[in-house]
């Protein structure tokens, strides 16, 4: 059985739509929430920290089950979301982006927050002397000089969206031509006993990933400037 | 106009779990505040012009701290800063000026450059609010007045450390600061650039007139520079004086040892003033010693020591203790640069002292290990305290 065009394309767009999407939000809160972890200290820091990394070492499928009860129909964000849009999010391309959104924000998180503690306070500090406010003091000194953690932690999250399985197929489903990404699309093949298709797919990803890593790589050696 | 600071800041000892717990539970049951061990406390105030002032010191007595309370990067516990009439802090009227607002120049110990920008960013990230043309000008004045006007388009890890200053210096000047603060700015620099430098500092605050406190731990450079020296050790002010006055006059045991005044004797005694050679002896053991001062009360316990360089050789001759003069043997000749340092035993008085002297002059005078000789210490050079 020769895999349809469809059966490839589909799949793989959607799950590139859905981790660029995920990783733009990941990339606009991560930053700003691995900023104030290492630069602000508050009540309350370490329970946040706790929460945000959490998704890191909880099973997909209890991520995916919480986000059920918070996203669902009777959920408190759900039904904040059902009111505003007229609709519910549930088996759907957006409730598949939080999903990868939940599991993939540690990583960048943990990965810039490192990246900006490691920036030199004195340079901040400098700055403000000159007259800079914080926020232009992060986005002329400390993010600039934090760039390689940051983009580090922006190809994780991909990768990690893209791989998103348990969390995605709670949330979104596996509702063929809608919410039926890569991972989901092997899995169901492969119970299908549809293998060729189930090995296309896999050698599809395999190259994704392997690009990954190349492109980390690349940024790592980018810097033309030494710190 | 001037800079005015009075303030004090404590710093604890880093407490474990356990002692906070102990330490909340015993103001639960008593009432009263206990407070954390103190490790350190800054507790200074002065007064300065637009002059140029060193804050001299050993490592660890509180001047980079007290730079940090200045420029604001971390509030002190109580007390005010006042520049050029501007209140930059004052804990009673719940003032504290943003470090933005407060307009001064700093130049940090590794000169903080950033390192993503070139030499023309660095300087123009001061400029915030001046428009393209005005900013452009000011930058090609800064790159002229240090001239460094090559490295425009360098970054900080093309630069060597002198360069770095240069650039540093550049930034901190063109907001039109109303302060400069120098910390230790010459730690990474050679010799040879580093007396180009003071040069280069003293004319500049000369040129700008502004006041400029300087942070250094070498006396040299505090030597090399100061119009005035600010004393500091354990987070005190010593003395702020003039270098004749630190160094002749100083107040107490730190600022003589912080002076280079490494021949320090504690057991003299004030015998009285003596009318016809204008002078007051002082016995130091069995040893006589007369000097200038005037304000001694006879039965008076003093310090007395002598610098180094003071201590003069004498050709061969007997010893006159009336003219502070007298017989000794050399211990110990090292050399030390252009100078040789000296080690001499005083006969029958069982004291060593420490002179410095150029190495001709030993030579001349033939000086080595074992010989006798005499030494003179001259009667105004001689600092009590």
């Amino acid at each position: 059985m020769i895999p349809m065009l469809d059966q490839i394309w589909f799949p793989l767009s959607i799950t590139l739509w859905i981790a660029t999407m995920s990783s733009l939000l990941v990339l606009c809160s991560g930053v700003v929430i691995a900023y104030i972890f290492a630069r602000r200290d508050f009540r309350g820091k370490k329970l946040a920290e706790l929460l945000v990394t959490l998704p890191l070492v909880l099973p997909p499928t209890v991520i995916g089950y919480l986000l059920v009860i918070l996203v669902g129909k009777n959920g408190f964000i759900g039904h904040l979301i059902f009111n505003v849009l007229g609709t519910g999010i549930m088996f759907t391309r957006q409730a598949a982006v939080i999903a990868a959104y939940t599991v993939s924000l540690p990583l960048m998180v943990r990965t810039a927050q490192a990246a900006i503690e490691a920036v030199d306070k004195e340079l901040e500090y400098a700055a403000y002397i000159l007259g800079r406010s914080e926020i232009e003091t992060a986005l002329l000194i400390t993010l600039p000089l934090a760039k390689r953690g940051i983009l580090a932690g922006l190809v994780l999250s991909f990768a990690r969206a893209v791989g998103e399985f348990g969390a995605t197929l709670m949330l979104a489903g596996n509702i063929p031509g809608k919410t039926n990404t890569m991972s989901i699309s092997i899995y169901s093949a492969f119970q299908a006993g549809n293998n060729e298709l189930a090995q296309v797919l896999v050698l599809i990803l395999v190259l994704m990933s392997l690009l990954f890593i190349a492109l980390t790589g690349k940024i790592a050696n980018r810097e033309k400037f030494e710190v | 106009m001037g800079v005015k600071v009075r303030l004090r800041k404590s710093y604890y000892e880093a407490e474990d779990s356990k002692r906070r717990r102990d330490r909340a539970k015993g103001r639960a049951k008593t009432g009263a505040k206990i407070e954390a061990k103190k490790a350190f406390m800054l507790d200074v105030s002065f007064e300065m012009e637009n002059e140029l002032v060193v804050l001299f010191g050993p490592s660890g007595s509180g001047k980079t701290t007290l730079f940090k309370c200045i420029s604001g990067i971390t509030d002190p516990d109580c007390g005010n800063i006042t520049v050029n009439n501007k209140v930059y802090y004052n804990k009673n009227n719940k003032i504290n000026l943003p470090i933005q607002k407060r307009n001064l120049g700093y130049v940090f110990q590794n000169y903080t450059l950033f390192p993503h920008m070139d030499v023309r960013k660095n300087i123009e990230c001061g400029l915030k609010n001046w428009n393209k043309e005005s900013r452009e000008e000011r930058v090609m004045e800064m790159l002229s007045l240090l001239h460094i006007e090559e490295l425009e388009k360098r970054y900080p890890s093309q630069l060597s450390g002198g360069q770095k200053q240069r650039v540093a210096l550049a930034r901190a000047l063109a907001p039109r600061p109303e302060l400069l603060l120098l910390d230790e700015p010459f730690s990474a620099l050679d010799k040879g650039i580093k007396t180009e430098f003071i040069e280069k500092i003293k004319s500049l605050q000369n040129k700008l007139k502004i006041p400029l406190l300087f942070i250094t731990h070498s006396l040299e450079e505090a030597f090399m520079l100061a119009d005035r020296v600010l004393v500091m050790h354990g987070g005190k002010i010593q003395q702020f004086g003039t270098l004749d006055e630190i160094s002749y006059h100083p107040e107490n045991r730190h600022v003589a040892e912080l002076t280079g005044l490494s021949n320090l004797f504690d057991d003299a005694r004030v015998v009285g003033y003596d009318e016809i050679s204008k002078s007051t002896l002082l016995m130091s053991g069995d040893l006589k010693i007369r000097i200038n001062s005037l304000e001694l009360n006879p039965g008076n316990l003093v310090s007395w020591g002598i610098h180094p360089e003071d201590i003069t050789f004498l050709l061969p001759g007997s010893e006159d203790q009336d003219k502070n003069i007298y017989q000794a043997y050399v211990s110990s000749v090292i050399n030390k640069g252009p100078k040789k340092k000296i080690t001499v035993k005083l006969i029958r008085h069982y004291k060593t002292l420490i002179a410095e002297v150029p190495a001709q002059f030993v030579e001349s005078l033939r000086l080595s290990a074992g010989d006798s000789c005499l030494i003179k210490m001259e009667m105004s050079k001689v600092v009590v305290f």
